[in-house]
């Protein structure tokens, strides 16, 4: 049995960060894809720009130095706006700062992952819905929205459990994470191996556990076309 | 101008897809209780000529009424739009389509397929919606299947589904886009034998068909298209024991491709 010198309640501690940190970034990257989504598959040329910026920007540099320009310059940022206004220096919370950037980096990809989904979506559903006297609105969160899930699914399973392994990025600036709890408790007592093969294993329970719930979504919005 | 007791008047009705005219003046008027049935050639324009009608395709220019009421356009940038989309929504939800491909919503059931609009543009309650769901479920022979989704039906019991969705919708008018055209030919019948009930029940209806037989029987008028144009038109017995038209003749006779 592995031997974790009283420190597993520490790397505990760090586990429940890591899960918000993952799902308070998840709501961030839903938003943000679904506003991109519909960005791309818009009429409007200003949209369609502004969205593929976003995507081809975040999805060309790698995550750990864009986390590290979001965190070092939403922090100049901040207090460049904080001293315009005459107020002192402000500390950004490397907890805010880690999740809006991982929702923000995860949105990009979410927009290419929903625009799929919504591309799936049988035009003559839709058109039924208009032909029936459905506004637009009314169309796309009764018909395209539920429609779409079921072929965005498998994509979003995919980034979700990148994203959740992203987290671990959140301990390079500063965050007490899970990876980052880790680093100290191996560093404590010489036996880093240790403590990241159970990092290693909890990240495992979190991707098992997401695993269960993207199966049942999957059947729940699968369930008027699967022939069993 | 269109005249008050019609149910819908069309005139001179203009459509192209970029440089190619499709529809190139067509006029149609449909009395209350008329069963009128549009034939034609594939590419005839007969199908896009039923989707201008309720604004699935923005006709290029020309008018529409339904029951005296204009559907208002504007012209923007070159293009014409409805000027009220207030309007069309309104109009729509008078006008029942059925689809080729039925387009039920796949993620619904029979039944919720068939409350959905009711109770979310019709803004009739659930509970009658329901019962109403039911009555017309029952008539088009699915009652028993109100709890399947559509995948799990056979392609005429989904059309029947589908008409039962146009029914609920307590239309005005109905329009069946080639009702039967993707159906098995054993399944054709079930279907036939739902629209002729609703024809002899006195309903407007416009249907595009291939059917010649059913057009014979239940159309109080027939309308043959060719080429962007009406070729022939009048009541079936008339056009189908007198055709003056020679494309028609040959359409009749299975040689127009």
């Amino acid at each position: 049995m592995l031997d974790l010198h009283g420190y597993f309640p520490f790397i505990l501690k760090g586990m429940g960060l890591t899960v918000a940190v993952a799902l308070l970034s998840l709501l961030i990257a839903i938003f943000l894809g679904m506003l991109g989504a519909l960005a791309k598959l818009s009429s409007s040329r200003t949209a369609n720009l502004i969205a593929s910026v976003y995507t081809t920007l975040i999805r060309g540099v790698p995550d750990l130095v864009l986390m590290t320009i979001i965190f070092f310059g939403g922090q100049i940022l901040v207090n460049n706006i904080s001293d315009y206004f005459g107020g002192g220096y402000i500390d950004v919370s490397p907890f805010v700062a880690g999740t809006i950037t991982i929702g923000f980096i995860f949105g990009a990809y979410m927009a290419e992952t929903f625009r799929g989904g919504i591309m799936a979506v049988s035009r003559g559903e839709i058109e039924a819905g208009y032909a029936y006297g459905m506004t637009a609105k009314q169309v796309f969160l009764r018909i395209t929205l539920p429609a779409m899930v079921r072929h965005a699914l498998p994509g979003f399973g995919n980034n979700w459990l990148v994203l959740a392994k992203a987290t671990a990025l959140v301990s390079v600036i500063g965050l007490h994470d899970m990876v980052y709890n880790a680093t100290v408790a191996g560093g404590a007592t010489r036996e880093p191996f240790t403590f990241f093969f159970v990092v290693a294993l909890l990240f495992l329970v979190i991707t098992g556990v997401s695993d269960v719930g993207l199966r049942w979504a999957d059947r729940r919005f699968s369930v008027g076309v699967r022939r069993d | 101008m269109g005249e008050n007791n019609a149910a819908i008047v069309v005139e001179d009705l203009h459509k192209s897809f970029g440089a190619i005219e499709v529809l190139k003046g067509i006029s149609l008027t449909a009395n209350e209780h008329d069963v009128i049935s549009i034939l034609g050639s594939s590419g005839s324009g007969k199908s896009t000529f039923l989707r201008c009608i309720n604004l699935l395709e923005i006709p290029t220019s020309g008018r529409v009424y339904v029951h005296g009421e204009l559907i208002k356009m504007v012209a923007k940038r070159g293009e014409m739009q409805p000027a009220d989309q207030p309007q069309v929504d309104r109009i729509r939800s008078k006008l029942s389509m059925v689809f080729q491909q039925f387009n039920l919503w796949a993620h619904m059931t029979v039944l919720q397929n068939v409350i959905e609009a009711p109770i979310h543009v019709l803004k009739v309650p659930k509970r009658e919606a329901i019962e109403r769901a039911e009555a017309v479920l029952q008539r088009v022979g699915l009652l028993d299947h109100k709890d399947y989704y559509p995948a799990h039906l056979s392609g005429g019991q989904q059309q029947r589904a589908a008409i039962a969705r146009a029914l609920a919708m307590e239309p005005e008018l109905m329009l069946f886009d080639e009702p039967t055209s993707a159906l098995d030919p054993e399944l054709v019948n079930e279907v036939l034998r739902v629209i002729r009930g609703l024809a002899e029940e006195g309903r407007t209806m416009l249907v595009v068909t291939h059917e010649m037989g059913f057009a014979r029987e239940v159309s109080d008028k027939v309308l043959f298209l060719h080429q962007g144009l009406v070729e022939e038109q009048g009541p079936p017995d008339q056009v189908f024991n007198n055709p003056t038209s020679e494309r028609f003749r040959q359409f009749l006779a299975g040689d127009l491709k």
